[in-house]
């Protein structure tokens, strides 16, 4: 997609709420720019870096109570305080992903998992956070449609940051380390690359930014409770969206978050909940062992008309 | 062919005409026949998938029944129930929707109190009544002024009639230690509110107070302590696959308190059909019961045999009606539609359901319920209050059969 | 005090013994195939169903068995030959390929139980249900004896086939080596199918114990899933014995930690203890 195309996507979806858009639609626009954003995010590091966090939702869960606890305590609006939420993530990240980043492959991605249960089981226990009866926060003060609109321009904010965040890793010299990192972590170091440092590097701006969604998302809810703040649902989804939309670019998981909100939208509404879980899984199944790269390298394949790469080599090469 | 300016205009305001027509033609008819539209989300799949969908029977049994007999406000009702998979998230995305959409007339309230909670604060945001079960207590502290327990899930109330009859036996034969576990989550923790205000009330230490997160893996070393602290009155204030652990743990270890009470466990169905004897003579709370003499509940026993060769209405199927029955006694009360009017209205009447008579507070809550259960030979019996007793209560607990 | 510590440290092994068996196949899939089967316990929990089946018909669950494991060994090999192969020749990342697969295999699979039987819990009765074995002080309850004895026989089998059996030490080849094993001429596809088949057959095992332990729905897989990568994780992947150990000490830790502290704290214990341990040793207790 060229520059100007982009310029003009943006500017379509800044004037959207204004158009007479109504609250159903800018709420599906809303959450579609939250799962563009976890996915984008999660790619830093899970794309990027080949490392596989399964407990992203430990990151956002932990902006949504901290933006939820100041608003309670504090009184201020998250919409000032959702910068501390990813700060709040982000430091979690360093201390957690530490540790955790010592371990390779599969292993990272099953104590992820187990990081992100621990999370939810620290919080469910703990009083000042509403522990087990969850937290209240105040209404928004706006009327339904107005309410809409603040959160749709908050959530659209943070998805053109986070993309924008993206895109500078993976064109700048941190992306071809972490790049390095993937493809063979123990020969980068050899030659120089600080794989530590940008390993956690990666994980603290892939957290601090899931945790940025959390801090708004908390919000919108003004109920919050550790079983859907921390769900694993949504650390399994952030990596599903990476997987289908194309890991090795910064707008593959773009590309991803919209297709799985759009379909299981179209799918939930017409077939039926239980319905379009199958058919999502057995969509995504078909997707993973038909194009493992992702939609995105081969939508841009098809476009190009150029011959498919053998499996060997990677498609980062490729610009996105 | 070329249509010219002419031909292309008449043709064109015939087809306009044949499409607007027939609507303003029909418009009478029409009109008369638009039904009333409900709509909920509740859990039909997902972990609290078996009650919802014993919640959702009782909708459809009610708008079946009001079909029947005229409709609400003589025009029929529609019910339509997405499902939310367990998701509280999804939960409130999909009433949104319902809202904003789909505009309904009417929501029927979710399932269990984190979806209940999450929609609650949307239908206030939204100015919509919502009746439900709510979402414990705190969430009717909100000052939401649209929500309405109609009856509630109360934990805080769970007990309140085990109390007044455990008041009843005389002070010698009371226990005189009390254990408990309670489950980590906002039912456990308010229905432990319950538990620590009663043993005050009664005067009965408290030797154990442990609270647990789900799943719980073995009762054992919880109900060892207990036993090994002399308590004679253990409380279980949990779900069903703990109740379960927690009972067989109690026969393994041959632990025979006076008195078990248990959370929500011994409501459902499975705790007799699964669990067999060993569940038997165990107390619980409810809101709402099967053997209440309420205009309605003989209907919904009848339905339950008939429709699923059930001997008793389950609980949340009552719970489903009722909540749906509550709804309709306000639009018919009041003999409108719009929610600001509801509200009004609710707050002034008394309304009569199968749960019983109603009458709402500012925060949304009617009088607290003091109905007790016990478990008597595989069958929930009502044993409190007793105007209200289907059978005598067994106290103490008879030892385990073996 | 001693004597719950010693009722909590009993309870704690016997449960932690079918962790452990649940633990073991997932680890053997891991280690040979480098599959993440997400929908291990799942299978479990598939088992367990079965076994409800069969004792509303009045067969014990131990009886049982004899339809469960080679039921469950044609559906592992099955699974390998049906859609891991395939999934694995055009996949490039097959760790991410195969946890994602296995994890949209466990939701049908729990949706399937749920279509079938309703998403209400379970429970098995049989005879010796509530029942204990008095060992002085101690009571230990006979369904849990019964299910450890299920998984200490069958650990001790698997042991066995894969040291001294040679299709046995064809796995272990494959295990530690992929290519060198090929070079010694063993059929890497044979092997593989064969571990699959292995693996959920002892999946199936770990279902039938469980069953007579605890009460479950379609759901259950979730909650299993955590304590089969804790028994991995601590374990370290490919040990058995391995396998053995950290099951046990799961059980235990979280039984004894009851005592010392309050406990809704030990979930967070045992994952603090997780994160230490991976400090020190990050490929588990027993290196492979």
């Amino acid at each position: 997609m060229s520059r100007a195309a982009a310029a003009g996507l943006v500017a379509v979806l800044v004037v959207l709420p204004w158009a007479g858009a109504g609250e159903y639609p800018l709420a599906l626009l809303y959450s579609t720019f939250m799962y563009a954003t976890l996915a984008v995010a999660w790619n830093i590091i899970g794309g990027f870096a080949g490392y596989l966090s399964f407990g992203h939702a430990a990151f956002f869960g932990l902006g949504g109570y901290a933006t939820g606890f100041l608003l309670v305590h504090a009184g201020l609006s998250p919409f000032l305080t959702a910068p501390v939420g990813g700060v709040v993530a982000a430091v979690f990240a360093a201390l957690a992903g530490y540790p955790c980043l010592r371990l390779r492959g599969p292993y990272f991605a099953v104590v992820t998992m187990i990081l992100g249960l621990a999370v939810r089981a620290v919080v469910l226990n703990l009083p000042w956070a509403g522990a087990a009866e969850g937290l209240w926060m105040t209404l928004p003060p706006w009327e339904p449609l107005a309410a809409r609109r603040a959160f749709y321009y908050a959530m659209l904010g943070i998805a053109l940051v986070t993309a924008l965040a993206g895109r500078a890793v993976r064109l700048g010299k941190m992306g071809v380390g972490l790049e390095a990192i993937r493809e063979d972590e123990d020969a980068a170091q050899s030659i120089g690359v600080p794989a530590v440092r940008l390993k956690m590097s990666a994980l603290i701006l892939s957290a601090g930014l899931t945790g940025l969604a959390g801090g708004i998302y908390a919000y919108d809810r003004s109920y919050i409770h550790p079983d859907f703040m921390f769900d694993l649902h949504l650390s399994v989804l952030a990596v599903l969206m990476a997987l289908l939309g194309g890991r090795q670019s910064w707008a593959g998981p773009i590309l991803g978050a919209v297709v799985v909100r759009l379909v299981d939208e179209l799918l939930t509404v017409r077939v039926g909940t239980e319905a379009a879980r199958i058919i999502f899984g057995l969509g995504l199944a078909l997707v993973i062992v038909l194009l493992p790269d992702g939609l995105l390298p081969h939508l841009m394949r098809l476009r190009r008309r150029a011959p498919r790469p053998p499996a060997a080599v990677p498609a980062a090469v490729v610009r996105p | 062919m070329r249509l010219s300016r002419r031909q292309f205009l008449k043709t064109a305001a015939l087809g306009a005409g044949a499409l607007v027509v027939p609507q303003l033609l029909h418009r009478g008819a029409w009109a008369q026949a638009r039904p009333v539209r409900l709509g909920g989300t509740l859990p039909l799949t997902g972990p609290f998938a078996d009650t919802g969908v014993w919640v959702e029977r009782g909708y459809r049994y009610w708008a079946e029944r009001t079909n029947q007999q005229g409709g609400l406000l003589g025009r029929p009702v529609e019910v339509t129930i997405l499902d939310d998979a367990s998701s509280a998230d999804r939960a409130v995305s999909l009433l949104e929707r319902l809202i904003t959409v789909d505009r309904v007339d009417l929501i029927l309230g979710g399932y269990p109190g984190t979806a209940a909670a999450a929609q609650m604060a949307l239908a206030e945001r939204y100015r919509k009544v919502y009746i439900s079960m709510g979402g414990h207590m705190a969430s009717f502290r909100r000052g939401f002024k649209y929500s309405f327990g109609g009856p509630p899930l109360m934990g805080q109330w769970w007990y309140e009639g085990a109390w007044r009859w455990l008041a009843n036996i005389p002070r010698g034969q009371r226990p005189t230690r009390a254990a408990a576990i309670t489950v980590n989550n906002p039912v456990g923790m308010s229905v432990r509110e319950s538990m620590l205000d009663g043993l005050k009330r009664l005067e009965i230490p408290l030797v154990m107070d442990e609270l647990y997160d789900l799943p719980l893996a073995s009762a054992e070393p919880l109900v060892s302590r207990a036993r090994a602290l002399g308590a004679d009155m253990f409380l279980a204030n949990g779900f069903f696959p703990d109740g379960v652990l927690t009972i067989r743990a109690m026969k393994a270890l041959d632990y025979n308190p006076k008195v078990i009470l248990q959370g929500v466990g011994s409501l459902i169905p499975e705790w007799v059909t699964q669990l067999g004897p060993d569940g038997d003579y165990v107390v619980s709370g409810t809101a709402i019961h099967h053997k209440l003499p309420f205009p309605g509940i003989a209907e919904l026993n009848k339905a339950a045999r008939e429709r699923w060769n059930l001997k008793w209405a389950p609980q949340y199927f009552l719970f489903g009606y009722a909540w749906a029955q509550l709804l309709q006694q306000a639009v018919e009360g009041a003999k409108s539609l719009s929610h600001a009017v509801l509200v009004r209205y609710m707050r002034e009447t008394t309304f009569k359901t199968i749960a019983g008579e109603l009458r709402f507070d500012e925060k949304g809550l009617p009088a607290p319920y003091e109905y007790t259960t016990q478990v008597i030979n595989g069958e929930v019996e009502l044993i409190w209050p007793p105007g209200r007793r289907s059978a005598q209560p067994v106290y103490p607990k008879p030892p385990w059969r073996r | 005090m001693l004597v719950q510590a010693l009722q909590a440290l009993a309870t704690g092994l016997l449960t932690g013994s079918v962790y452990a068996l649940l633990g073991a196949g997932f680890s053997l899939i891991w280690g040979v195939a480098h599959v993440i089967n997400i929908a291990h316990p799942a299978l479990a929990v598939g088992a367990a169903y079965a076994v409800y089946a069969l004792a509303t018909r009045g067969v014990d669950p131990l009886a049982s068995l004899a339809t469960v494991v080679p039921l469950f060994f044609l559906l592992g090999v099955g699974f390998h030959e049906g859609v891991i192969r395939p999934a694995a020749r055009r996949a490039g990342d097959l760790v991410l390929v195969s946890m994602v697969l296995t994890f949209g295999l466990a939701a049908a699979l729990e949706n399937a139980l749920a279509a079938i039987w309703g998403p209400g819990p379970r429970v098995v009765n049989v005879a010796y249900t509530g029942q204990a074995i008095r060992l002085g002080v101690l009571a230990l309850p006979v369904p849990h004896v019964a299910g450890a004895g299920l998984a200490a026989v069958t650990i001790t089998a698997l042991y066995l086939f894969l040291h001294r059996t040679f299709p046995g030490k064809a796995v272990r080849a494959v295990w530690q080596n992929r290519d060198g094993a090929a070079l010694c001429a063993i059929n890497l596809r044979q092997v593989t199918s064969l571990t699959y088949g292995l693996a959920v057959a002892s999946a199936g095992v770990a279902g039938v114990a469980l069953a007579l332990i605890y009460s479950f729905s379609p759901a259950t897989h979730l909650t299993w899933l955590v304590f089969v990568f804790l028994v991995v994780i601590v374990g370290g992947v490919g040990s058995l014995v391995g396998a053995v150990v950290a099951g046990m000490v799961v059980g235990a830790v979280t039984n004894l930690a009851t005592l010392v502290i309050p406990f809704a704290w030990a979930p967070f214990l045992l994952f603090a203890s997780l994160g230490i341990l991976l400090l020190w040793r990050p490929t588990g207790l027993f290196r492979r």
